[in-house]
């Protein structure tokens, strides 16, 4: 196995944070990017390009709602995003030899 | 020629060594798993060890009253007091780390209206008591049965096993209470609520090395 065999979406520090603290969420949960950007410590852009990323692969799903003059984001990791780090520390441990 | 750098390269987290990546996820799970965990094991924990010091220096105060006469005056600050502090530490946590976050762990306002009234029905059997001339300082577990079934119903309901156990352990607790005596069931609550906090504190913090 080689790290080509790892999913380049996952496989990138930031992006891997993300999803790991999605995924620390029980499934159907979701996280406000307030909260997000709070616990991973990007600034909101590099977050939004980052997020974009995911959410085009369909890894995580994104939904603003309003509250009055309030309007808030919440970020959650998909089934498919949840399988998809599965399989991503799956090949981390193979190519780690079970480390 | 202008260049906008990819956010996505190197320079801004981009590939990086399998062994770094492995470092990285484990360092970040734990510290997401920690951060959103509305129950600490510090915190279960830090709760036994204080209800133990609570319920076991009434036992203490208690244990040679003959005929027993219940808790003294003394004694009521001291449980009032921790009852305070460990709803207002509970609060205070859960808040912090649910801050942001919805979905299906958040107790519905049905399951809110459960567990509360699971409280209003044991103060009710505790008035029902007292009108029959049993005072609560003879039966002092009594209030621990109803809130703890209640508890374990609404998180079987929620699939939440742990929560579950905990709950009927908590309900046990306020059983074998009955059986103890009147001053046997302030030590009673005291280690049994004890084994059952720090049990909690062990398997969460197992849950999270997971």
């Amino acid at each position: 196995m080689t790290t080509e065999e790892l999913d380049p979406l996952i496989h990138v520090p930031t992006r891997l944070k993300i999803v790991a603290t999605l995924a620390a969420l029980p499934e159907g949960d979701a996280l406000t990017f307030t909260r997000l950007q709070d616990m991973i410590g990007l600034t909101p852009g590099n977050l939004i390009i980052h997020l974009r990323k995911l959410e085009e692969a369909d890894y995580v799903s994104s939904e603003k709602s309003r509250n009055g003059a309030v309007s808030m984001t919440t970020v959650a990791l998909t089934s498919h995003g949840r399988a998809a780090l599965d399989a991503y520390t799956q090949a981390l441990r193979g190519l780690l030899g079970g480390l | 020629m202008n260049h906008t750098p990819d956010p996505t390269t190197a320079e801004n987290g981009g590939p990086f060594d399998p062994k770094q990546a492995a470092a990285l996820l484990d360092q970040t799970t734990q510290q997401a798993r920690r951060k959103l965990q509305a129950t600490p094991p510090w915190l279960l924990a830090t709760r036994g060890v204080l209800v133990l010091a609570a319920c076991g220096g009434i036992w203490l105060s208690v244990r040679g009253q003959h005929p027993y006469r219940g808790p003294t005056a003394a004694d009521i600050p001291v449980l009032v007091s921790f009852i305070v502090i460990n709803f207002a530490a509970t609060v205070a946590v859960a808040r912090r780390a649910t801050a942001g976050v919805s979905g299906k762990s958040r107790l519905s306002p049905a399951q809110i209206t459960v567990a509360a009234l699971a409280w209003v029905a044991a103060a009710a059997v505790l008035a029902v008591l007292a009108a029959a001339g049993v005072s609560y300082g003879h039966y002092p577990t009594t209030v621990l049965i109803i809130p703890g079934v209640a508890w374990a119903a609404i998180t079987a309901a929620r699939a939440e096993w742990r929560r579950c156990v905990m709950g009927l352990a908590v309900a046990v607790v306020g059983a074998v209470g009955l059986l103890a005596g009147p001053a046997g069931a302030w030590a009673v609550a005291g280690i049994g609520l004890c084994i059952v906090l720090v049990g909690a504190a062990a398997a969460v913090a197992w849950q999270q090395r997971a």
